[in-house]
């Protein structure tokens, strides 16, 4: 097994594309990391004006879920186009039932 | 050796998408996330519906402590690097290396669940449970329901693990993998809304 594969490894080496660049998913987990200490810091130190807070943590969980969906899982790449279809729907629908029981408890 | 048979004398590029079978499970996955998206929203509306139902009962701000949700968030975001590690591990053919992050990842997995145990099991102490209040029972079910995804996860990662010994590394099985840590990283992905909306806007208790 090894001998035919190392000779295949070499061959198919070029053929990996950069999109799967292990250095890519370092700095994406890197940001990650960041992000997270930053929302976690920003409730923690209770510096941040309670009613701007919570908007903010939200849309640094909303960069994170991109990153996971976009570099992790390959969202991006071409012929993904059902599986973007696919996740769009599920996020229309669980967004509308977020929504819809949001304004069913303010009213 | 001999599990690398008839099918193809060595490896395409992209295991995992080599047959057309491989692209069709890839493909149905990502249809059963899109499920799984509207799953998880229904349980996160009821949590925000409810969250502040606390019956008189210990609230969120009182409950969570952030160092162990911190601990927990590290845990779980680290093993969704270590399941992309490994595929691409597999798509250098590299199995021994594949087969060492997915063991990486099953004891970060494993790690996080423990913690998991040691909350639930802390906030129970504290009289918090699934029926003292209408905030109990949406806090488990959400926050269960993920950690039953983490371990159900496990289950399959063994399960994986095991077929590796038997099988290795061939067009028919690299989907597998390739599925599994796509599910991982949704699993993942849940994750950081759950510490964001239950943890981190119970802690701050608008």
């Amino acid at each position: 097994m090894t001998d035919t594969h190392s000779g295949a490894n070499r061959k198919e080496e070029k053929h990996v594309p950069s999109q799967h660049s292990s250095r890519n998913h370092l700095i994406t987990f890197g940001l990650s990391i960041i992000l997270t200490a930053i929302a976690f810091a920003a409730v923690a130190m209770e510096q941040v004006d309670v009613k701007s807070v919570v908007p903010f943590i939200f849309l640094l969980a909303l960069i994170q879920a991109g990153f996971q969906l976009f570099v992790w899982m390959h969202l991006d790449q071409k012929g993904h186009q059902f599986q973007r279809i696919f996740m769009a729907a599920g996020a229309f629908v669980a967004l509308l039932t977020i929504v819809t029981f949001v304004f069913w408890i303010w009213w | 050796m001999s599990a690398n048979h008839a099918l193809h004398t060595e490896l395409p590029a992209e295991p995992e998408k080599a047959t057309l079978e491989g692209r069709n499970k890839i493909l149905a996955f990502w249809f059963f996330l899109g499920g799984e998206s509207v799953l998880f929203g229904s349980l996160f509306a009821t949590f925000i519906a409810l969250r502040d139902k606390a019956n008189g009962g210990p609230t969120g701000v009182e409950l969570f402590s952030l160092p162990l949700v911190a601990a927990a968030t590290m845990l779980l975001l680290t093993s969704s690097l270590t399941s992309v590690m490994s595929i691409l591990a597999m798509h250098k053919k590299n199995v021994s290396q594949m087969v060492f992050w997915l063991v990486i990842t099953a004891l970060l997995g494993l790690g996080f669940l423990g913690l998991e145990m040691y909350e639930f099991y802390e906030y129970v102490h504290e009289g918090h449970t699934l029926r003292s209040s209408a905030f109990g029972s949406a806090f488990y079910t959400l926050v269960g329901f993920h950690g039953a995804h983490v371990a159900f996860g496990l289950l399959w990662l063994f399960a994986l693990l095991a077929m590796t010994g038997k099988k290795g590394l061939t067009v028919v099985t690299a989907p597998k993998y390739f599925v599994f840590s796509l599910y991982w990283h949704f699993v993942d992905l849940v994750w950081v809304f759950i510490f964001t909306v239950v943890y981190l806007m119970g802690k701050v208790g608008v």
